[in-house]
């Protein structure tokens, strides 16, 4: 019980109930089941990400050319629609851009050995040229977006599903998977334990370089389908779909437990640290804060968050110490009588 | 060979610069001219000063990517006060206090709260820049005065009262970095931080006093950019961290601290914007820099680790051959100390 109540996840949850609270109180016209439940449509992209950046963070490396990737998937789908492909092999070839995408990034890391935020930094840039020139080649020119989607694929961003918009039961339906995958299997261990220390895990015999490819070509293929998913919702697939989710997934993902050192982490504390960032965005608007403010907030939120566990962990490191000296000392002087 | 290019990033780097201005005056053959080198000259003081700041917390192997954000706030800062009437010389101190104060609390987080810098600075990437956008209320800045726009005005030979400041700047960082007692701090706390803790360096104010340094670099960043443009959108700055880190490694800076050098990250500045520039030229449309950008620095990364780690297994089979020569002494002397212990 102890153990379930000190549980991260469950501050989490606790900073959840706050907020909406908070914002119910400023505003009771927000505490509407039904436009929670929608509203989660405009910011369910940036959890699509922050789950296996998640599992990347674990395994030790970083992942920020996603932002990248989900323009460029868009763009390969708006491509491939525009020359009338079949729409299952327009998403096909997305998702297989996606999945290259985060195969190039672990190639390159794998053969340099140079830091992940460096060579996904270069390749943030890499994939967001490649979409520019894609959508430049085929007259969308330069930042216009590539529309005239099928109706089907259009309804996908307005569907329901089991009662809940389609893109939110998508991301719930990943998160559920990447929690059986990452908590309850052979690889999730592989995946904590290369995070922890890459050599020991070498010599445990761990293909510590497939493991980490895996969770590269994971966070791929899910930026693809968020870019999807996105341009599902808007209508329209545009190069620079995903460069506001860069900052709030990394958010996320570090506001939900996951230790940029690696090793250390959890999907279900990106699952709440994403509703948490979201509620807190919308929250904002609700209560008529502008939105430079709420983007401000969101960043401080990340330092604040940080800062706290960093005090708490230091704090309880500094008590364990002094009740150590104390005891030292106790039994010191009870020696010396 | 392997040895000299990878220790000499910036012998390397003036080879590969010389053979492209080659190339590509050979393509465009007015590219090679007086007008073009002012133009680059001109176009690199931004990122000369982004980069120049983000090496000093590099070398201290922390990051800093709130630096596009300090510079956007620090120029809001600037035009917001000399729209308010007042006078130049003191509207830039508020401008150089403002990145002072942005880069102070980026130190106190990282040195003394013992943030991760990434994350720490990830975080005031967002706060900065709301900050400033909060103070402008979302409008651009317009209607400069003219005596502002006048520092980037041409002294001569291309150079503007910008480009002397900056290069001075560059000769003060390196003159610190190599010949000053606390410039060799941030080499020795990058390189190992335990090591320097025990040598009594004093590790957090080395540190803080990087993340200061930046913040200041990022607000003149900030001056010369609303001096060049003559007005200030809301996203000045944005995206050029992540530029200054690329040119950083370019530049042999390493993400691991303790190596680094002004003259790399220069001759890496120049580089980039040249091929920037040659683009132009070249009458390649627009829609393919990014993609030429990334392209350029994926190369140069892959090739720089693999030439690294050749160099390194080399270093170790020299080491391992010496052992081996020399095994002798040392089973001599551990034969005696057992023949003693067992006396």
């Amino acid at each position: 019980m102890k153990k379930l109540i000190f549980r991260w996840e469950t501050a989490l949850l606790a900073m959840l109930v706050v907020e909406l609270a908070v914002f119910g109180f400023i505003n009771p016209r927000f505490l509407n089941l039904t436009n929670l439940i929608y509203g989660t449509s405009d910011f369910v992209q940036i959890g699509i990400v922050a789950l296996p950046l998640t599992l990347v963070i674990i395994s030790g490396g970083i992942d920020v050319s996603f932002a990248s990737v989900i323009g460029l998937a868009a763009i390969v789908f708006g491509v491939a629609t525009f020359y009338g492909l079949p729409l299952p092999l327009s998403i096909a070839f997305a998702l297989v851009s996606g999945a290259l995408c985060g195969l190039v990034n672990a190639t390159v890391i794998h053969l340099s050995k140079i830091q992940p935020l460096v060579v996904t930094l270069g390749s943030l840039y890499l994939f967001k040229g490649t979409a520019t020139v894609a959508s430049g080649l085929v007259g969308a020119g330069g930042y216009e977006g590539i529309g005239n989607f099928p109706e089907s694929f259009n309804a996908f961003g307005y569907a329901e599903f089991l009662g809940l918009p389609a893109p939110l039961a998508l991301f719930l339906v990943l998160a559920l998977l990447l929690i059986v995958l990452l908590h309850f299997t052979r690889f999730g261990r592989a995946v904590f334990l290369s995070g922890q220390s890459e050599s020991a895990a070498r010599f445990a015999g761990i293909p510590v370089g497939r493991v980490q490819t895996i969770t590269y070509v994971v966070t791929g293929v899910s930026a693809a389908i968020a870019g999807l998913v996105m341009s599902a919702y808007f209508g329209s697939a545009r190069v620079d779909l995903g460069s506001a989710t860069l900052l709030p997934a990394v958010t996320a993902a570090v506001l939900g437990g996951a230790s940029i050192y690696g090793g250390q982490g959890s999907i279900l504390g990106t699952l709440i640290a994403t509703f948490v960032i979201g509620y807190l965005q919308q929250g904002l608007q609700a209560a008529g804060v502008p939105s430079q403010v709420s983007s401000a907030l969101s960043g401080g939120l990340l330092v604040v968050a940080v800062a706290l566990r960093h005090g708490s962990a230091m704090l309880a490191d500094f008590i364990a110490v002094a009740r150590q000296q104390k005891q030292n000392r106790a039994a010191v002087t009870s020696g010396g009588e | 060979m392997l040895d000299f290019l990878a220790r000499n990033r910036v012998a390397t780097l003036l080879v590969v610069l010389v053979l492209t201005y080659v190339a590509i005056g050979a393509a465009a053959p007015g590219y090679l001219s007086g007008a073009t080198a002012s133009v680059v000259v001109s176009n690199s003081l931004v990122l000369m000063l982004i980069s120049l700041g983000t090496m000093i917390v590099i070398l201290t192997r922390n990051i800093d990517v709130s630096s596009g954000s300090v510079l956007g706030l620090s120029a809001a800062v600037l035009g917001l006060s000399l729209d308010a009437g007042v006078s130049l010389p003191l509207a830039i101190a508020f401008c150089l206090l403002t990145g002072a104060a942005a880069g102070a609390f980026n130190g106190l987080m990282v040195a003394y709260l013992g943030i991760p810098s990434i994350v720490a600075t990830l975080g005031t990437l967002g706060l900065y820049r709301g900050i400033m956008l909060v103070l402008t209320g979302g409008r651009w800045i317009e209607d400069l005065p003219q005596n502002l726009k006048a520092l980037a005005g041409n002294l001569g030979f291309g150079f503007s009262a910008l480009t002397v400041v900056v290069l001075v700047l560059m000769v003060l960082v390196w003159l610190g970095l190599r010949k000053t007692h606390f410039g060799r701090y941030f080499y020795a706390v990058g390189d190992n931080r335990e090591a320097a803790h025990h040598l009594g360096v004093p590790v957090k104010r080395v540190q803080f006093t990087a993340f200061i340094v930046t913040g200041i670099c990022a607000a003149l960043a900030g001056l010369v950019f609303a001096a060049q443009i003559g007005f200030i959108p809301n996203q000045a700055g944005n995206g050029i961290e992540l530029k200054a880190i690329a040119v950083n490694v370019l530049g042999g800076v390493s993400l691991l601290g303790g190596t680094g050098s002004v003259a790399g990250v220069a001759a890496a500045v120049i580089f980039i914007t040249s091929i920037d520039s040659a683009l132009v030229f070249l009458k390649i449309p627009a829609y393919w820099n990014d993609f030429i950008a990334g392209a350029i620095l994926l190369s140069v990364l892959l090739l720089d680790g693999r030439i690294r780690q050749i160099v390194d297994r080399r270093i170790r089979a020299r080491r391992y051959a010496v052992h081996e020569r020399s095994p002798a002494p040392s089973a001599e002397t551990t034969k005696t100390q057992a023949v003693e212990a067992g006396r």
